[in-house]
């Protein structure tokens, strides 16, 4: 889709809507810069135990 | 994990946008790259500098139930792995600032342990803030929510009243990674000693409170939307570690709204997962320190009080704390809830163009809705960049 040049884009914060976000748009082709204040990203979902409806492991 | 190995993601960790300029197809960004005090092409994230670390504080991800080191890691599986060092709880870097501010050199303590033991060599005292540029065409603000802490709710007795605590700290109490290895202990009987206590009771009776802060016209009146099915599913996990276990939860009506939700609800039922419908009025420091609960079962049109173990208050989703801040550093405006504004036919276009908005920054949304409309972001961002770059090619 994407042939003459690379196009960037800038995706702040790395919940799980950052992340989605992040990987779609790379995967479409675009270059993406994620800013996450924390030290590492994952967000408030990371710190779940586990998710609806599987019970499966967050992380 | 995919994010860190992408090779199309550049992943600016512990940093923060300083200012934005420009306009849609050519914005100028600048970053704040915070000082880890580590060098992230150095470190290996082995973790023997956490290990070594004498300083103890309270661990945000665990919400303040455990500890970490001043040298630490946010999580285990974090990404990047890198460690940091906390500015304002290592003893080196504030010996270092007293140092620098030409404090009785006799008086300042160091320590440097972490530098000593590294074998990477990846601890850099020295380490600055950096600012950095980025050129993009387009932004989008994922930027998160704010759990409500309820002190302020009075009635409720969050910080006073022993063993009441919210939905996000329960999970920490639930989770294998958590203060507790996964045991369901109380609180009250761990927090703050210095050793895990041996031979813990384990928490027999939970309470769910629903709309804690949400739904309520001294408040926040809008619905917070995913704690009724975080409740539940939390109640669920509770009888799995312990099917002899009482889990009771209090809320109006449950809104279990969307795709196998009801079906959940039903299953929690069926495991004996008990509804009481009823707003919590108050609850109290019974005799034995244990929370009680009291309420009125409007079904039964009676008032009861009852003890439970620990009493979970789901506490409402509201908008980033900075979002303010946010606001004007972008450009853009908020709406009469404080979240990002956007259009009820574009709803991931903020204000301002070029800049979109997905997940919670814009209102209360569960995990397969945020996804959802990360999706529905990345969609909009490639049809305006791609708009953009073709309005420059026809000049």
């Amino acid at each position: 889709m994407i042939r003459d040049k690379e196009h960037h884009v800038l995706v702040i914060g790395g919940g799980i809507a950052g992340i989605q976000v992040s990987l779609d748009l790379a995967e479409m082709g675009f270059f993406v810069h994620m800013v996450e204040k924390l030290p590492s990203i994952g967000g408030k979902m990371a710190q779940l135990d586990k998710t609806f409806p599987t019970n499966d492991c967050a992380i | 994990m995919d994010v860190g190995r992408h090779p199309k993601i550049e992943l600016l960790a512990y940093s923060e946008v300083e200012r934005v300029d420009g306009t849609v197809g050519a914005f100028d960004v600048t970053i704040r790259k915070k000082a880890r005090y580590v060098d992230e092409s150095k470190c290996t994230g082995c973790g023997a500098c956490a290990e070594k670390c004498p300083t103890r504080v309270p661990d945000p991800y665990n919400e303040g139930l455990g500890e970490r080191k001043a040298i630490y890691r946010y999580f285990a599986q974090g990404i990047p792995s890198t460690y940091t060092i906390d500015p304002d709880a290592c003893r080196h870097l504030a010996g270092l600032r007293a140092e620098k501010e030409g404090a009785d050199k006799s008086k300042i303590k160091k320590c440097g342990v972490c530098a000593k033991i590294c074998q990477a060599k990846a601890i850099d005292y020295s380490q600055q803030d950096q600012i950095i540029h980025r050129q993009v065409e387009a932004i989008v603000l994922a930027v998160g929510y704010e759990v409500l802490k309820p002190e302020g709710i009075t009635e409720y007795g969050y910080g006073r009243v022993p063993n009441v605590v919210t939905a996000i700290e329960f999970e920490r109490l639930l989770s294998a990674s958590g203060p507790t290895a996964g045991h369901l202990y109380r609180p009250a009987d761990f927090v703050g000693k210095k050793k895990m206590p041996e031979h813990l009771p384990h928490a027999k009776r939970l309470a769910f409170i629903q709309c804690v802060g949400s739904r309520d016209g001294r408040r926040s009146i809008h619905c917070s939307g995913f704690c009724c099915m975080h409740s539940i599913k939390e109640a669920i996990i509770a009888k799995e570690h312990d099917s002899e276990l009482d889990a009771w939860i209090f809320g109006m009506d449950i809104r279990a709204v969307g795709k196998g939700f009801e079906e959940y609800r039903l299953k929690a039922e069926q495991i004996g997962v008990k509804f009481v419908r009823s707003r919590v009025a108050e609850i109290t420091k019974g005799p034995n320190g244990l929370p009680i609960v009291w309420y009125e079962d409007t079904r039964a049109r009676r008032v009861y009080s009852r003890e439970f173990d620990i009493v979970v208050l789901a506490s409402a989703c509201l908008p980033p704390k900075d979002a303010p801040l946010l606001a004007e550093k972008f450009g853009i405006e908020l709406d009469s809830f404080g979240f990002i504004k956007t259009r009820p036919f574009a709803p991931f276009d903020t204000t301002r163009e070029g800049i979109f908005v997905c997940g919670c920054a814009r209102g209360p949304a569960d995990i397969p809705e945020s996804v959802a409309q990360a999706s529905s972001a990345a969609a909009r961002v490639a049809q305006v960049v791609l708009q953009e770059a073709r309005k420059v090619a026809m000049q």
